[in-house]
């Protein structure tokens, strides 16, 4: 069963939320650490694309990873009115170029609206070529957050892929299950989904293809969300979609 | 996998460990306020618990949180039911003082209770704050092991405050739930000083790094496993403690030998148990 991870973190961020030896710095050192839990392949972004900007972030997570073919790009997003990632479609070109095939959005941090106004151009493009963008539950825009502010994404950009990762652990099934019934491209990641008999509980009401294998590492270890899934009262094919399939799916489908 | 622990190979292939029976020493019961739980009877718990082979659970009810009169029998009664697998925690409310005084004396005559659950921070009242003091004083009197919610720089119930419990009365085992989450350099220092201290992990374990450095700070034998379940399944704790770069003899305190020794005290004897 291949087992890709679609949220994972490079880099030393300034203010440590867990011990500062918790973080990975360099390629090689993630995928021992993904080796020693027996994780195949991961999503990666690089802290610097939040922490720092994407204009240094994007590009250094590009040449961090170059040599690993188990490690695959993501990059975040900049509103494309200050022109710092270039148009949309020049930024579509160099993800191209560099084998990017997801995009995250930071608007806590990186201070934009995370809105249609900002990104209709940006995001009527990801939906024409499937590009799935990454938001973290825990990011706030507009004077909302969370949920309501995906939901408010959602309800402007219905076809656009979205998978929420780092939904908190204290029971987000009521605020995300009505998201996951009324659009068919959004997605969660498992990263936080530690809830006892949640994984079987939304797969046999969901199905296994709207949830994504994320673990949340380095903030949180591989191993709790990994062994979770392992043994979640689900089929193994059902696992074997949660764990790699859907998330290969979703990049297969991107056409850059 | 490139883990070299033999209790992580055996958990990855049968999601359990003959050699690791695991006690959960943080358990609730029923529905709660602001989460949805799919497994909440003690039917649902103990199918969840034999997948991860988790031996036995200690829990408080959610209602006994709220209403100690209702939820303590409720508690009792699922104790009664299945005595092989739950124990549980007799929870006080310092909000109501009469009928904690009540409650506290009821206690001797119950059956399957190993000790008190206090929750301050949904309480509203300070661990140090005298409307503790009967059920401490008496907890000190016998002896006692007491579950207390901790929470990193609460003003409730943070490690700052649990040091000052400890010091007043050195014969209660305290288990500091969560591990006053958060505020971790100063709960381990607690369990490290105070010989009947514990830090336990619900919660605590999916902070990265944070379970070696209390097996560095206080040592796995001042650290016990727990989950909130129905709030957490097993298997993601089991999965935080078997990645962290500790022993497997550190995991084996942990996930069962510590419980085993606090509940053999208390009359609860797992091995005749298994007849």
């Amino acid at each position: 069963m291949e087992m890709f991870d679609c949220n994972v973190c490079l880099g030393l961020p300034y203010a440590p939320s867990v011990p500062p030896d918790a973080y990975i710095e360099k390629a090689e050192d993630l995928l021992d650490r993904m080796a020693f839990c027996g994780i195949n392949q991961a999503l990666v972004r690089h802290i610097a694309m939040e922490e720092e900007s994407p204009v240094v972030g994007n590009q250094l997570l590009i040449r961090e990873i170059a040599s690993f073919d188990r490690l695959e790009p993501s990059w975040a997003i900049l509103p494309p009115q200050t022109g710092e990632l270039g148009t949309p479609d020049e930024l579509v070109a160099r993800m191209k170029t560099d084998g990017v095939r997801a995009l995250w959005a930071f608007p806590s941090k990186h201070h934009y609206l995370l809105t249609g106004t900002t990104f209709g151009g940006l995001f009527e493009i990801m939906i024409q070529r499937r590009i799935p963008l990454f938001v973290s539950a825990k990011e706030r825009s507009n004077g909302i957050e969370g949920f309501a502010m995906i939901e408010a994404l959602l309800r402007d950009f219905p076809k656009l892929v979205l998978v929420a990762t780092d939904h908190g652990c204290w029971g987000e099934d009521r605020l995300f299950r009505p998201l996951i019934e009324r659009y068919e491209h959004f997605y969660i990641d498992t990263s936080r989904y530690e809830l006892a008999g949640g994984i079987r509980d939304f797969c046999d009401r969901y199905g296994p293809h709207r949830m994504l294998f994320g673990t949340g590492f380095p903030e949180i270890p591989m191993g709790g969300a990994f062994l979770t899934l392992l043994h979640a009262e689900i089929s193994d094919q059902a696992k074997a979609a949660v764990f790699g399939g859907n998330l290969q799916r979703l990049l297969r489908e991107v056409r850059l | 996998m490139r883990n070299p622990s033999a209790l992580a190979k055996e958990f990855r292939k049968y999601g359990k460990a003959a050699s690791c029976p695991i006690i959960d020493m943080h358990g609730h019961f029923g529905p709660y306020q602001g989460i949805y739980f799919p497994a909440d009877t003690a039917e649902a718990m103990m199918r969840i618990m034999d997948r991860a082979g988790v031996r036995m659970i200690v829990c408080s009810s959610h209602t006994a949180l709220v209403d100690t009169r209702r939820g303590n029998p409720e508690m009792a009664e699922v104790v009664a039911k299945y005595p092989d697998r739950f124990r549980a925690y007799w929870a006080l409310n310092p909000n109501y003082p009469d009928r904690m005084k009540e409650e506290i004396e009821a206690y001797p005559e119950q059956k399957g209770f190993v000790g008190f659950k206090f929750l301050s921070d949904y309480h509203k009242v300070a661990i140090t704050d005298d409307r503790y003091g009967p059920a401490l004083e008496f907890a000190q009197e016998h002896r006692m092991m007491i579950l207390m919610h901790t929470w990193g720089n609460s003003p409730y119930d943070g490690p700052a405050l649990i040091e000052e419990v400890a010091k007043r009365y050195p014969e209660v085992t305290i288990l500091m739930g969560h591990s006053g989450y958060g505020e971790w350099d100063r709960a381990i220092g607690v369990a490290r000083d105070y010989p009947k201290v514990y830090l336990e992990l619900t919660a605590a374990y999916h902070a990265n790094g944070v379970i070696e450095e209390m097996v560095q700070g206080a040592g796995s034998h001042k650290m016990l496993f727990g989950t909130d379940m129905p709030w957490f399944t097993p298997h993601y704790g089991i999965g935080c403690v078997l990645c962290a770069a500790i022993t497997d003899e550190d995991r084996h305190n942990i996930l069962h030998r510590n419980a085993e020794t606090l509940l053999r005290l208390r009359g609860v004897n797992l091995e005749e148990d298994d007849g």
